[in-house]
């Protein structure tokens, strides 16, 4: 039911007498209005600081909600430059350490390589003389056995070749010389 | 054997022969059975065993000396090799011999030759390391076939040495 039906069927107002069919009798807008106006007064000393409330804690509530997500995505994104500089800092380490490992191989290599010379030339320098002393040990060896052998044959000549006149003759010259030499 | 005990076996051996009236002799035979003694291993072998016994040695100098040296040179080098000394027989003979020389105030000069001396040239080598030691000297020869040839005389600490070993043992060294 209509506001009109309302007044009407309170048989204050009469419908047909109104003097438009849009808007209502004037004292009708005129009450209406004042009872709009007390009505909204009252609403508005009663239930605004409410109403006001609830708006500012909710908009409250949205802004902390904004901060929280606003430093969510901040601390998010902090998170994620500190993923980024940590990957960064891996891969850097990671090229660190294959820069270290390859200078660490390249100074074994480069030790190994200078060891093996060394030792070689030790190696090549113990062979020549080992040779040289197997060469003057056997020159050694075979000239005591030159000299043996040769001793024994001299031995044997020297005492064949002397006769009783080279005998004499030594023994003669001996004496001569012995018997000068006072 | 000590240097003492040496001397003591030299001087009772010198006492011996002189009392005997035989010294020359004796210390001549001795000395050849000495150098006879050091270049003969299976003799000196057989002379210092001392498994052999003593009487088995001595046998074996009265069967060595029994014809060829005067019975008082035998009975005293077996005295010796009997005592257990054969060892230091050469040491003991030499001591007698230079004993013996000393008393007649003469150097012992021991002459190894390659072949034996005349008489002759036993006295003229004689005087003449005589000279060349200014001492008169008893003179010892010795047969050493080693010498090869030549003559090496011995007149104390020096050496007179004109042997043809010698010459040959330079030559080798050179080799």
């Amino acid at each position: 039911m209509s506001i009109m039906q309302v007044i009407v069927a309170s048989g204050e107002i009469d419908p047909a007498q109104s003097q438009n069919w849009l808007l209502p009798a004037t004292s009708e807008i005129i009450y209406g209005g004042l009872a709009s106006i007390i009505i909204f007064s009252l609403l508005y000393k009663f239930a605004g600081p409410a109403l006001k409330k609830g708006l500012s804690d909710r908009t409250a509530r949205i802004q902390a909600e904004l901060d929280g997500a606003a430093n969510a995505i901040s601390t998010a994104q902090a998170d994620a430059a500190n993923i980024r500089q940590a990957a960064g800092d891996i891969d850097a380490e990671r090229a660190r350490l294959l820069a270290e490992a390859d200078a660490q191989a390249a100074a074994i290599l480069s030790d190994g390589r200078e060891r093996l010379t060394v030792e070689i030339a030790e190696l090549e320098a113990r062979a020549e003389s080992d040779a040289a002393g197997l060469s003057g040990r056997l020159n050694d060896e075979l000239r005591v056995e030159v000299a043996r052998l040769s001793s024994s044959v001299v031995d044997e000549v020297v005492g064949r070749s002397i006769d009783d006149a080279t005998h004499q003759a030594l023994i003669e010259d001996f004496i001569s010389k012995v018997g000068a030499g006072s | 054997m000590s240097d003492a005990r040496i001397e003591g076996y030299a001087r009772a051996l010198f006492e011996i022969a002189r009392a005997e009236g035989s010294l020359d002799e004796v210390e001549d035979e001795l000395f050849r059975f000495a150098r006879s003694f050091e270049s003969n291993d299976a003799l000196r072998s057989a002379l210092t065993d001392e498994m052999v016994p003593a009487d088995r040695r001595q046998g074996i100098v009265e069967t060595l000396l029994g014809d060829r040296a005067s019975a008082t040179t035998t009975q005293l080098v077996a005295m010796v090799v009997g005592s257990g000394r054969g060892r230091d027989l050469p040491e003991i003979i030499d001591r007698l011999v230079a004993r013996a020389s000393a008393a007649k105030e003469l150097a012992v000069a021991e002459v190894r030759v390659a072949v034996a001396l005349s008489d002759d040239q036993v006295n003229r080598l004689r005087a003449a390391l005589a000279n060349a030691t200014g001492r008169e000297v008893n003179l010892k020869v010795v047969i050493d076939p080693s010498v090869i040839g030549g003559v090496i005389a011995t007149v104390g600490d020096k050496v007179i040495d004109g042997s043809v070993r010698t010459r040959v043992e330079q030559l080798k060294s050179l080799l």
